[in-house]
């Protein structure tokens, strides 16, 4: 079902949380509150959900405002953070509870019970209580729990934070898998970009309870609003260099790198201050803009390897390469920038 | 290593004096106690031998001698070298005295009369009737409510008495004239046999479970669950207003409640005016009493379960409310749900501590009522304390009473046992399965 957040404003006490947000997430999307913590994602979650009354704006489910419904009359199906599941009732009775409160016949619970146990792959643990559990399969009874009831949407408060690494990639794909199984609304809040970018058809980053840009993971990681968009998305994460533009290219005072840019961003801009954003991947040696300096740093990731090039005014560059080379710490090296795909900011932090 | 193993234990030792000094000596002496029929008529030091009314009256009613006891309450006169040195000290003439011990030495006679005829008889008798009647009272003989320091003493006079004693009936009379305390199982005979027993227990039980199930633990409840969906400054404020009753002084507790009760007090003032009597409602009835003793006892009771529930809910992730909320829980399920069943130990403890508690508590009642009217009102601990400690004729009953307080601690003791097995602390200290 299609959720619409029109100006929707929180706040608690004096402070404004969330201050009119607007956002509209499409019939069975799954999309991404993306932010740092503290930015108001908990907030705008438990605001859909009705645990949270708003101080402005509406709350449309389809076309139904729920603004003053509540919570327990709204059919979502959240999963917290720490899964919050019931710790005196068995799994069964945990995933059971929304319809028992419905009070919908004994035999047709359990037969729901056993479904959507079977989907999420948990059926054999139906009659342990949550502290018999693992953090996994705690979180599958949270996920079986929010879905059994079919609510209009499924909303997930950071669903991986408490899992360990192995475990936070397997639900990953089953938290997905399971999304688009049935076809779900599904709004996922998380402060890892790479939990937004793989599992969500759309990523809303926020940042101090405003959404900064809202579209497909990838458009977002190619085409960033904002240095800070830029900055959250990618890991490794994008490196800076503050410089100006002069005569086509961008010069760094400092160091003297320049490196040309296209004819229409160059001349629109000439002699202004600028932030030119460079992700990893562009940094590689045999690229056009060759820029100098010592390797201070290396991380082998398996695959690729991580090197962080420190240029002679401090800044540091980072280069992720596929194959390994026989470069060394303290090596001086010299590298190419793929001009093509730098991202040029200007001082107010904006795209140009 | 070893000496730290050693230091915990001397770290204890205070505490185990404590254990020792302040309980378990107590238990053990109640313990003691119970056994004895000590009161204020035996003393709680040793005693002495004494032949008297109620000591004869036990001689018939348990040894079946009541031949003996008849004559033992009974004053002889008896012509004996102790009656007639005494008249001559006290002048009486030599001639009639060496004739009376010719004549009579060694009689004796049950009546005065009897004495007087025969020293009439005398040649040489006093010449008045008072100097003949003065004469005859210095061979009045009597064991009766005379205190003896040994049975030898006592045995020693009732022979000289004139009633020598078979050793059967030395036995069953040193046992029924010792003025001391001995050791008896009488106290619980006769706790069983006493119709009074039984109206205390189902007093002590109501008052235990009727102030426990209302108050002590459900009221709490109430209190508990419905602060905790009041927002944090009204919830503080009822919170204390309920601690109010705990931290007042009981004496002055008490008499807010009798002031409210007497005859003069409010409920006769405002009552008065719809046609109701000024009367003590609180000692009117029997019921009226009941309900005071449990408001008095429940009030105040109350604000420990809730502090303990407040505490427990608050323990409870906010999270399982709104994942309660989520789910379609209104608040009387999420009580039933989430709450009662969180609950679960907290309700269990204050049940088994407040049982325990209520049990030995009776100072609220004894301020209160005093057992009355007519005894409607006395628990077993209340009675225990009238009757080993407090007693209007000054008798106090410290055995008996000891046996009354020992039926507690055993029952205490029970009790508590019991709850810790209900409570299962192996599954509560358990570690936990998920790591
Ligand atoms: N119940 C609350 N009362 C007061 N402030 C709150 C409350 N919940 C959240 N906040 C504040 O709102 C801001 C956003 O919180 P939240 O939505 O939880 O952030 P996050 O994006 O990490 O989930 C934070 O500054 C937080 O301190
Ligand atoms: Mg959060």
């Amino acid at each position: 079902m299609r959720i619409l957040l029109d100006n929707f404003t929180k706040s608690f006490g004096k402070l404004t949380v969330i201050d009119q947000m607007n956002l509209e997430i499409h019939d069975g999307e799954m999309i991404a509150l993306l932010g740092g913590s503290g930015c108001g994602k908990s907030t705008t979650l438990f605001a859909i959900c009705g645990i949270h009354k708003v101080n402005g704006g509406r709350i449309l489910f389809g076309d139904k405002d729920v603004t003053n419904i509540t919570s327990q009359e709204r059919n979502v199906g959240v999963v917290f953070q720490s899964f919050a599941l019931y710790p005196h009732m068995t799994v069964e009775q945990n995933i059971g509870f929304p319809l028992k409160l419905r009070k919908e016949p004994v035999e047709q619970i359990k037969r729901k019970v056993h479904e959507i146990a079977e989907m999420v792959h948990i059926e054999v643990l139906l009659h342990r209580r949550p502290g018999e559990l693992s953090g996994g399969q705690q979180q599958r009874v949270a996920l079986a729990r929010a879905l059994v009831r079919r609510p209009d949407v499924l909303l997930l408060d950071e669903p991986l934070a408490n899992l360990d690494a192995t475990l936070r990639l397997e639900m990953r794909s089953e938290i997905r898998r399971i999304q688009q199984e049935t076809g779900i609304t599904a709004v996922l809040v998380t402060h890892d970009q790479v939990e937004a970018m793989s599992m969500c058809d759309r990523i809303a980053i926020m940042d101090e309870g405003k959404i900064v840009q809202i579209t497909e993971p990838r458009d977002m990681y190619v085409n960033p609003v904002s240095d800070f968009v830029a900055g959250f998305l990618g890991s490794p994460p994008i490196a800076f260099l503050e410089g100006r533009i002069e005569d086509g290219k961008f010069v760094e005072p400092s160091t003297g790198v320049h490196m040309p840019l296209s004819a229409d961003v160059a001349t629109a801009n000439n002699g202004r201050e600028v932030r030119v954003g460079i992700r990893p991947e562009y940094f590689q040696p045999g690229n056009g803009a060759m820029i100098k300096g010592r390797v201070s740093f290396i991380e082998a990731q398996g695959r690729e390897t991580l090197y962080n090039v420190m240029l002679p005014d401090g800044n540091i560059l980072r280069s992720i390469q596929g194959s390994h080379s026989p470069v060394k710490i303290g090596d001086d090296v010299e590298w190419g920038v793929d001009t093509a795909h730098i991202l040029i900011f200007g001082q107010d932090g904006l795209r140009i | 290593m070893g000496n730290s193993k050693h230091l915990g234990l001397y770290m204890l030792a205070p505490a185990f004096l404590f254990v020792i000094v302040f309980f378990l000596t107590p238990v053990l002496l109640t313990g003691v106690f119970g056994f004895t029929n000590m009161s204020t008529a035996t003393g709680i030091t040793g005693g002495s031998y004494m032949v008297s009314q109620s000591s004869m009256q036990a001689l018939k009613d348990r040894h079946d001698l009541s031949e003996i006891a008849k004559k033992l309450s009974q004053v002889i006169y008896t012509i004996d070298e102790e009656g007639l040195n005494a008249a001559a000290q006290e002048g009486v003439d030599a001639g009639t005295l060496a004739e009376l011990k010719a004549g009579f030495l060694g009689q004796s006679f049950q009546k005065r009369r009897a004495v007087e005829r025969a020293i009439k008889s005398l040649d040489n008798r006093p010449s008045s009737t008072r100097a003949i009647k003065k004469l005859s009272a210095l061979f009045e003989r009597s064991v009766l409510n005379i205190r003896y320091d040994t049975e030898v003493d006592l045995f020693a006079a009732i022979d000289k008495f004139g009633l020598p004693l078979s050793v059967a009936e030395k036995t069953a009379m040193s046992d029924v004239t010792y003025t001391g305390w001995v050791f008896t199982t009488d106290n619980f005979k006769r706790m069983i046999s006493l119709p009074d027993t039984m109206t205390t227990l189902i007093n002590t039980l109501f008052y235990v479970f009727v102030t426990l199930i209302v108050f002590n633990t459900g009221f709490a409840l109430v209190l508990a669950i419905s602060t905790h969906y009041m927002d944090a400054a009204s919830a503080g404020f009822f919170r204390s207003v309920w601690l109010l009753p705990r931290i007042t002084p009981p004496v002055l507790y008490v008499l807010m409640w009798k002031w409210l009760a007497w005859d003069t007090g409010f409920l006769s003032t405002v009552l008065g005016p719809l046609g109701f009597e000024p009367r003590n409602w609180m000692l009117d009835t029997p019921a009226n009493a009941w309900t005071f003793i449990i408001l008095i006892n429940g009030m105040v009771g109350a604000s420990m379960g809730m502090l303990i529930f407040s505490s427990a809910i608050k323990a409870i992730p906010s999270s399982l409310f709104y994942a309660s909320e989520v789910d379609g829980a209104n608040r009387m399920q999420q009580v039933r749900h989430i709450i009662l069943p969180q609950l679960r130990f907290p309700i269990l403890f204050i049940t088994s501590y407040q049982t325990l508690s209520l049990l030995t508590s009776f100072e609220y009642i004894l301020l209160a009522t005093e057992g009355g009217p007519g005894g409607a009102t006395e628990v077993w601990a209340l009675t225990t304390y009238l009757k080993a400690l407090s007693n209007y004729a000054g008798a106090l009953e410290y055995g008996y009473g000891a046996a009354l307080a020992l039926v507690l601690v055993v029952v205490g003791v029970f009790l508590s046992i019991l709850y810790l097995k209900l409570f299962d602390f192996k599954t509560l200290t358990a570690p936990p399965k998920i790591e």
